[in-house]
């Protein structure tokens, strides 16, 4: 066991692991694959990105069969690379023994999207795998295991996963919204002249796709001066009700055709991000996006996993209440949730 | 009061170490968790948009830490102001390859990166060279950077030093930050002497020296050796690619190292410009053992097989490193011998060295 000297908080070694699963098919053109995340995110866990610099953790990575030597390769990177925090690394292609004692679970693996494929088709590919997943993290995590939804449809994929792990709580399965909206930090303080760290709370409302609503009426920028309203600052709603909302939704794209791969490095630590906000809590006066097991909040269906502004306590996500909602904003939260519930839909009827 | 930025130069940024390495340094690992940093990349134009697909994505993170962002294909533009750089770029050996060849193109590299270098970083800019032939480019570099002090030009070793103390934890079940002062001597290439003579490991009784809890000579000459020597093309046939993920962080250990001092009674490997220490040639950029302190590093001296002696070798370098601050005159404790096994393997490597030095210069004429 270890002892914080400065919280004297125990940290028993043993059983903190985190369950990562890294879909990094040969089928599928390294491309497009998954693996390119994990193994961006692996190097950040295991310095202390996730969980913080005192926390040491063990690394469960699990791959599928054709990906096996290529995942032993990062294993041999990860004990290469002398991690103090780094206690143990398990690379398997095993999913039970990948999920066996984790505290954590990031599921980047799925079914990637090709060029041509119906939406049809990826969402029925992956609620199979979601399914089986499920079961696996149900049975052998550690009781209390966060999970993380990475790997698209990451809200519906969430949300197959909830159904199938019922005894999860259900308030311990989200899924990343957390890079569209440090995408959105980032654009406000490009946009502005500004330091990223200075802009806050923004919010990412509903399903991580191009539906996603970016809305800046509640964000502030720290001037120096005392915190000043976004909107005001921008001065030029068009912007942000037009141009800003569409490269928001189409960074991802935009990502590819310059990289010729999809976001690694960012998603990696957004992911780390959404992870250590989560467990060790959000800043005073600041909120965070991810995706949550709706309960009504802001008139949204519940049962359906969508990004929300929270905080977070002692290992437990609040919504914000209380925002304003204006008839623009009413309208591309309604959109968004429309469309989670056709996804809802939709991967019902390919599990029947 | 927040600190004032550091510049980072990365050279070879759009490619796979530099996409391992940026966020690394954007989060702190480089530098400290307190170490505002702004980056700058610099890569080929072929590489143009890819690059510019990585500062997007460098904003995309908003890594608090990270003030700025330069991604350019102009050396000049990427060295202005620099205080640190990390050179990843060179050009790589493809199959059918002669090694001459490849030290050519290099050369040419590393030749003009020196002058850019030279005249548009920051003074005492720290450099560390990545890109193979790793010992040679930081020569060539040297070389051709004249007002650029000569122990600020180094390059990456501290990978087969983690490679090394990887192995030992291995092999003994051990956590690998139980174990320490391995060194690297020579030739970041198949030359290199992974020497655990003066290791040790922390265990619940103290520390032991690794050689004994290892208690297999002929594994420790043999197979370690070997296996360390050759992992970068284990890792190759594993992933079908080379090591980036290891070699960005061994990167960070070894600027974070050199600018913010090693732990006490603690040393790490870097390639340095050889003074002659060990009776290895002076003029070559060599792996030693070294302590760093106020932003320097110093050769650790009197290396012997007594525990009583590095304990002497480490005051020493104590006494180096205070008497530096003072002074900056370096302070020499005069060497202690190392065993024959190990010369052999010092002067092999140092011979390669000295070799590469030959074919580098025969390329410039």
């Amino acid at each position: 066991k270890y002892v914080s000297p400065g919280t004297g908080l125990q940290y028993c070694c043993c059983s903190t692991s985190i369950c990562f699963k890294v879909i990094a098919s040969q089928q599928f053109t390294s491309t497009y694959s998954t693996g390119h995340i994990g193994y961006a995110l692996v190097p950040m866990i295991a310095r202390g990105a996730m969980l913080g610099p005192d926390q040491p953790v063990i690394i469960n990575m699990l791959d599928i069969e054709p990906a096996a030597e290529a995942l032993k390769g990062v294993k041999m990177e990860l004990t290469d690379a002398a991690f103090p925090l780094l206690r143990g690394v398990v690379a398997t292609t095993n999913v039970i023994e990948a999920c066996k004692n984790v505290d954590i679970a990031v599921m980047l693996g799925g079914f990637p999207r090709k060029e041509g494929t119906e939406r049809k088709d990826v969402i029925s590919k992956n609620v199979l795998i979601y399914k089986a997943q499920a079961s696996a993290l149900e049975q052998h995590a550690a009781p209390n295991c966060k999970v993380l939804v990475v790997a698209n449809p990451a809200n519906t994929n969430a949300l197959i996963l909830k159904e199938f792990a019922p005894s999860i709580p259900e308030e311990n399965i989200t899924c990343l919204t957390r890079l569209d909206h440090n995408r959105a930090l980032g654009q406000i303080s490009e946009m502005l002249g500004v330091q990223v760290n200075d802009v806050k709370n923004v919010i990412i409302w509903g399903n991580h796709s191009s539906s996603q609503f970016p809305d800046v009426n509640h964000a502030t920028v720290d001037t120096g001066n005392g915190l000043k309203h976004v909107r005001e600052l921008v001065a030029n709603d068009h912007w942000l009700s037009t141009e800003f909302i569409t490269t928001m939704q189409q960074r991802g794209a935009a990502i590819i055709k310059a990289r010729k791969q999809s976001s690694a490095l960012s998603a990696a630590s957004s992911a780390c991000d959404h992870i250590r906000d989560w467990v060790i809590g959000t800043p005073k006066g600041t909120w965070v996006s991810m995706g949550v097991y709706s309960d009504g909040s802001y008139g949204i269906q519940p049962g359906l996993i969508y990004s929300f502004p929270l905080t977070c306590e002692k290992g437990e996500w609040s919504i914000v209440q209380g925002l304003k909602i204006d008839e623009f904003s009413r309208a591309k939260m309604d959109a968004t949730a429309k469309e989670l519930i056709e996804e809802k839909s939709l991967a019902y009827s390919c599990l029947n | 009061m927040a600190k004032e930025p550091v510049r980072v130069l990365v050279t070879g940024a759009a490619g796979q170490i530099g996409y391992a390495l940026v966020p690394m340094i954007a989060r702190g690992v480089m530098l400290g968790p307190d170490q505002p940093v702004i980056l700058h990349m610099l890569d080929i134009p072929p590489a143009a948009e890819a690059l510019n697909g990585v500062k997007m994505e460098l904003v995309d993170a908003a890594f608090p830490l990270l003030k700025g962002v330069v991604a350019t294909t102009d050396v000049v533009e990427a060295c202005t102001g620099v205080n640190i750089a990390v050179m990843v770029g060179g050009f790589p050996r493809k199959e059918g390859m002669e090694r001459k060849d490849v030290m050519t193109k290099n050369v040419s590299i590393y030749k003009s990166q020196a002058s850019a270098l030279e005249k548009h970083a920051a003074a005492n800019c720290k450099v560390v060279v990545v890109a193979n032939p790793a010992n040679t480019n930081a020569l060539i570099l040297k070389e051709y950077a004249p007002s650029i002090p000569e122990k600020n030009i180094t390059c990456l070793t501290r990978l087969d030093h983690n490679r090394a103390l990887g192995q030992i934890s291995e092999r003994l079940n051990v956590q690998v930050c139980d174990v320490k002062n391995v060194i690297i001597w020579g030739n970041h290439s198949s030359t290199q002497y992974p020497d655990v003579t003066h290791a040790t490991v922390k265990t619940p009784a103290g520390e032991k020296p690794a050689p004994e809890l290892v208690a297999d000579d002929a594994w420790l000459k043999g197979e370690f050796i070997s296996t360390v020597q050759q992992r970068g093309a284990a890792i190759i046939k594993a992933r079908k690619l080379s090591s980036a993920l290891s070699a960005a962080s061994s990167a960070c250990d070894h600027i974070r190292d050199w600018v913010l001092g090693t732990p006490e009674g603690t040393w790490v490997s870097m390639g340095v410009y050889s003074d002659g220490s060990y009776n290895v040639p002076a003029g070559l950029i060599y792996s030693f053992p070294v302590t760093c302190c106020n932003g320097q590093w110093t050769i650790v001296q009197g290396i012997g097989s007594a525990n009583n002696w590095i304990l002497i070798a480490m005051w020493a370098n104590f006494f180096a490193c205070y008497e530096q601050s003072l002074t900056s005159r370096p302070f020499h404790v005069p060497g202690l011998s190392i065993d024959e096994f190990s010369r052999k393997k010092l002067d092999l490597t140092a011979e390669e060295l000295s070799e590469e030095k030959a074919l580098a210069y025969s390329c410039l004429s």
